[in-house]
């Protein structure tokens, strides 16, 4: 199942991405190639030969819808630096990476300069007007053919997540070892046996099925005591003596009885008090916070998962399954 | 209601402070080595943590791809009116669905969560509940009834399965009803 769901993941990501580009690329939605009509406001007169020299990039509203056929509304003005590039031609680029930018432009920057994530293009057909105290000049900027945003986003996405995973877990190991220490001293102080006198009581009727002085009842017992007290690796060993406990009082070895099944969906419901140590780990003192919701959710869960448990095992289909029902109403088993 | 509310915020200071404080105390009491056991204990935190990272890559990346290729938005938009009826936010949802199937892969996703929108955010505290409210179904049943040889498992995953969904539901209303 797990094994779908995360592959499913992964193809569909892909599938989309790859969808998504394509449509990208039919639709045209960056233009590649094609040069978006700007102007340029110098502050000083504007020298052809100065290597560098700063400029304020303007794009008209309505040229720039037109031209992306898009919805967006470009700042008044963007500071830029105009520079000579290696082969003569002139480039623009602007300053501030953090410049707000309307789509396309911001997937056109982080596309064509992933590194710098600022957006740069190349300059033709530049016009320009001197006068006294500067120069006004109109242009076409081209940037680099945009080509595969969404494959390159979840490649990025993949190498980048990857990473985040060690960081998270590496982080976690300070308050893991802090609160798996705790544990270990109410493990040791024998908080599961003090707990057991209080979840002993009400598994009478849960578990009719099992005599009052069972093994299998101590061991149910235990395991609910360890569950509740979050001491999940000592809740396991119990468990399975409990089920082992019960198989010795199922007729039907391969077939799971009411008691199995009671046991088995009290503790995929999880009765816990103490938050697992993980989310401890994640959330910290904000954990404070969620430890009512949490308490709340569980015992409603619990609640559901007994009533539903009671409810199913009446109903004819589990009532024919069940072994020791077989084995009281057919005596000499020969079917 | 606020009141309620007002209370549970204020008795919920206590909960991490009595366990860091109580549980030595608790040991003391019954005169266990404290410090030594306390340490012993501790040991295991590196081991937990490394032991925890091929499934945080695992789940961690595969998110990510289905985030940052724009599914999730079409699942979200897609979902819209049936999450909106339960009052589930979209970005939960692949913690509902993961919870039952993998516990260090829940992990993850609280972990994702709480970097992408901040831990004291309703999208994370629901997740967080989701995660801390129910057992991994699947890897208990698969345990339990595997330690013992039982394969005709009857009603036993129904019940489970039929609890994380209540259990889903009871998270995201308890969050709602608290941090709303």
């Amino acid at each position: 199942m797990l094994n779908y769901i995360w592959a499913g993941l992964i193809i569909v990501s892909l599938l989309f991405a790859l969808g998504s580009d394509i449509g990208d690329l039919t639709g045209d939605t960056y233009r590649n190639g094609q040069p978006l009509p700007v102007r340029l406001e110098f502050d000083r007169p504007f020298d052809a030969d100065a290597p560098r020299q700063p400029v304020s990039l303007v794009l008209d509203s309505l040229a720039f819808r037109s031209f992306y056929d898009a919805s967006g509304t470009p700042e008044p003005a963007y500071a830029a630096t105009l520079r000579r590039s290696d082969d003569g031609g002139l480039e623009v680029r602007l300053d501030d990476s953090d410049a707000a930018l309307p789509a396309p432009l911001d997937a056109i920057r982080d596309a064509t300069n992933p590194r710098d994530q600022v957006l740069q293009g190349t300059l033709s057909d530049l016009e320009v007007q001197q006068d006294s105290a500067g120069a006004v000049a109109t242009a076409g900027l081209t940037f680099l053919p945009v080509r595969f945003v969404k494959l390159g986003a979840i490649t990025t996405a993949a190498i980048d997540f990857a990473e985040i995973a060690v960081t998270i877990s590496i982080g976690l190991i300070g308050v893991l070892a802090l609160f798996l220490g705790l544990s270990k001293i109410a493990e040791e102080a024998g908080i599961i046996y003090a707990l057991v006198k209080l979840v002993r009581p009400i598994l009478g009727p849960l578990f009719p099925e099992i005599p009052k002085d069972h093994p299998a009842m101590g061991m149910i017992a235990l395991n609910f005591a360890a569950n509740i007290f979050g001491l999940g690796n000592a809740a396991t060993p119990f468990g399975i003596k409990a089920m082992e406990e019960m198989q010795d009082l199922n007729p039907d070895k391969e077939t799971a009885t009411n008691s199995m099944a009671m046991f088995l969906a009290m503790n995929t419901a999880s009765v816990q008090l103490i938050p697992p140590v993980t989310l401890i780990a994640i959330l910290g003192v904000e954990t404070n916070n969620v430890y009512f919701p949490i308490l709340f959710t569980t015992a409603g869960s619990l609640t559901v998962a007994i009533i539903v448990t009671k409810l199913l095992q009446r109903m004819p289909r589990f009532r024919q399954s069940d072994p020791l029902r077989q084995q009281a109403s057919d005596p000499s088993p020969e079917t | 209601m606020d009141t309620f509310r007002e209370i549970i915020s204020v008795v919920s200071v206590f909960v991490l402070p009595m366990l860091i404080v109580g549980i030595p105390l608790y040991g003391l009491i019954k005169r266990v080595p404290v410090y030594e056991s306390f340490v012993e204990g501790g040991k295991e935190g590196f081991g937990l943590a490394v032991r925890i990272i091929p499934y945080l890559v695992a789940i961690l990346f595969a998110i990510g791809m289905f985030r940052a290729s724009g599914a999730m938005e079409a699942l979200a938009t897609f979902l819209s009116p049936v999450l909106a009826l339960i009052g589930m936010p979209a970005e939960v949802l692949p913690m509902a669905i993961v919870r039952p199937l993998t516990g260090s892969g829940s992990v993850a996703i609280v972990a994702d969560l709480a970097a992408q929108y901040g831990e004291t955010s309703i999208i994370t505290r629901m997740a967080a509940t989701m995660f801390g409210s129910t057992e991994t179904t699947f890897y208990v049943i698969a345990v339990y009834f595997g330690a013992v040889g039982v394969s005709k498992a009857r009603h036993a995953l129904a019940a489970g399965l039929i609890a994380d969904v209540a259990a889903m539901l009871f998270a995201v209303w308890m969050c709602l009803l608290f941090f709303g």
